[in-house]
């Protein structure tokens, strides 16, 4: 007898066909995997929520005009969006990463999927809307979705324009920046004081003293921590990567070195986002990994951080 | 910013790129300039049969070639390759083309002077710097593309060109020094950060040709001036 294909026949088998191809995802290792949601944090004050794992770009995307090298940080960045990333920092700092960035945004069409972040990085207080214009350009967007003062370089005059620009639509977000533990008593200071959206400091397993005063103080404030050097600047890999993973790793969802250190910052209830730097694809796709499956209750990051220190 | 926070940047922090994007500089330069670097090797081989011919026509003419080895490696890698990734390095790159109009500029107001030389010394120490040094930038990044020709990569240009000092008079001559000193321990600080080991041998060795190029010149006494 002939095999006929009803109707019914088609529907049910191209469902499970469906389900057989999703299947994969559905059930896929839940330490690294990309199958389960993301984890996304509110940005405080808002209903606004992005991924919990960002990209910096400092060093990795400052490749000058090196065809080959910004075609590499292309794939970098389209591997970021396509595990579900948004949040990308740069700052004038970097050299021509800004540049690069936009070279990668138009190959990838990807204006649209970023929430772009940068820096005023100028001593000149009257040049921030200057500054940020030319940002714009380099970057290829139309504006900002946050704009930090780098460094806390020149933070009153910048502060004060950012204020108005946010209240005109020129830029979303406003912030200021701090790294490698700097100024942070003046950094509280202004963070008790000013009307900031966000904050970025540096904050890893073994950097660890916003935790008694700045992290606290944001939550305190509603401010949103975006965390940089979550690597340390690449030194913790260096002096873990070839220690084991602790035998309970699984239980807090980590499953290789760069989970280990991401899920520790942003399993911090402060934390907004952590911006780990790369400029390799398959580090992409591990840090992205820091953002599906469980995280570390308080306990596994206390833990956590007790396992690094007795390395 | 106080006297702490600045004691609290490292070197490190001010470097914002890493050794794989700098060492594709050299051959990025290499591929883009292809095959007109051959001409680099064959006037660096060229210079010290110029300077061992004992006339001041001849030593001119190579101070001449040296003077254009530093403006072309200067506008040609630091401004336009390495510019554009570190802000100091295109300040260099012009002070490089500075340099060799200095050097030029010797050539044509009597600053070569025509007095004899250990030429035997001063050649094999210049077939030494523009031979050696090159292969460094390849020994760090395993390519051979990577190679660090006198004239197109500045760290031999300098190296080699710290030779001069024994072939220009007094004067001139301390007017080209501050360049080689300055280049030496920025390049030595920058390649420090970036873990080239091999190439960090470059500025050692700069400083070194220097040391040299004022014991190879002219003592005081027969120096024109």
């Amino acid at each position: 007898m002939a095999n006929q294909i009803t109707r019914r026949k088609f529907l049910i088998s191209s469902g499970l066909a469906g389900i057989a191809l999703k299947a994969p995802m559905l059930f896929a290792n839940t330490s690294g995997s990309t199958a389960l949601s993301p984890t996304m944090r509110r940005i405080p004050g808002t209903d606004e929520s992005i991924p919990a794992i960002g990209m910096g770009t400092w060093i990795t995307f400052n490749v000058g005009g090196d065809e080959q090298l910004i075609t590499q940080r292309t794939e970098v960045l389209k591997t970021f969006f396509e595990l579900g990333g948004t949040v990308v920092d740069g700052s004038p700092m970097y050299g021509s990463a800004a540049d690069v960035m936009g070279e990668a945004l138009n190959a990838l069409d990807g204006h649209d999927r970023i929430f772009a972040a940068t820096k005023i990085w100028t001593g000149d207080e009257s040049a921030t809307r200057a500054e940020a214009a030319r940002s714009s350009r380099r970057w290829g967007v139309d504006r900002f979705d946050l704009l930090q003062v780098h460094n806390l370089l020149g933070w009153q005059g910048h502060l004060e324009t950012l204020k108005q620009m946010r209240a005109n639509g020129e830029v979303r977000y406003i912030g200021i920046t701090t790294s490698h533990g700097r100024r942070h008593r003046e950094f509280a200071q202004i963070m008790e004081r000013e009307p900031l959206d966000f904050v970025q400091l540096t904050y890893n397993v073994l950097d660890r003293e916003v935790e008694d005063r700045l992290l606290p103080l944001a939550q305190e404030r509603g401010i949103g921590v975006i965390v940089n050097r979550p690597f340390q600047g690449g030194s913790l890999f260096r002096r873990f990567q070839s220690e084991p993973l602790p035998d309970w790793a699984g239980e807090a969802g980590v499953g290789n070195w760069a989970e280990f250190f991401l899920k520790y910052i942003i399993s911090h209830p402060a934390v907004t986002c952590a911006i780990p730097a790369t400029s390799k694809v398959e580090h992409m796709k591990e840090n992205m990994g820091a953002m599906y499956g469980t995280l570390p209750d308080a306990s596994q990051r206390q833990r956590m951080a007790g396992y690094v220190r007795s390395l | 910013m106080s006297g702490a926070d600045w004691l609290s940047y490292s070197l490190q922090d001010f470097v914002m790129f890493g050794p794989q994007v700098f060492l594709r500089l050299f051959v990025r330069i290499n591929q883009d300039l292809w095959p007109w670097q051959l001409l680099a090797v064959v006037i660096a081989i060229f210079i010290p049969v110029l300077i061992s011919r004992q006339n001041r026509a001849a030593r001119r003419l190579a101070v001449g070639l040296m003077s254009l080895a530093w403006i072309v490696s200067g506008y040609g890698f630091l401004v336009g390759y390495f510019g554009p990734i570190n802000w100091p390095a295109a300040w260099f790159g012009w002070a490089f083309v500075a340099q060799g109009a200095l050097l030029a500029a010797a050539v044509f107001s009597g600053g070569v002077h025509d007095s004899r030389l250990a030429i035997g010394r001063l050649a094999v120490l210049w077939l030494l710097a523009v031979c050696v040094l090159p292969w460094l930038a390849m020994a760090d990044s395993g390519q051979w593309e990577a190679v660090g020709l006198f004239g197109v990569a500045p760290g031999t240009t300098a190296a080699a060109g710290a030779l001069a000092l024994a072939l220009v008079t007094r004067t001139w001559r301390w007017v080209y020094l501050p360049l080689l000193v300055l280049w030496s321990l920025f390049s030595a600080a920058l390649l420090w950060v970036l873990q080239t080991w091999w190439l960090l041998v470059t500025p050692v060795a700069t400083l070194l040709l220097v040391g040299a190029g004022f014991w190879l010149s002219p003592r005081t006494a027969q120096s024109p001036d």
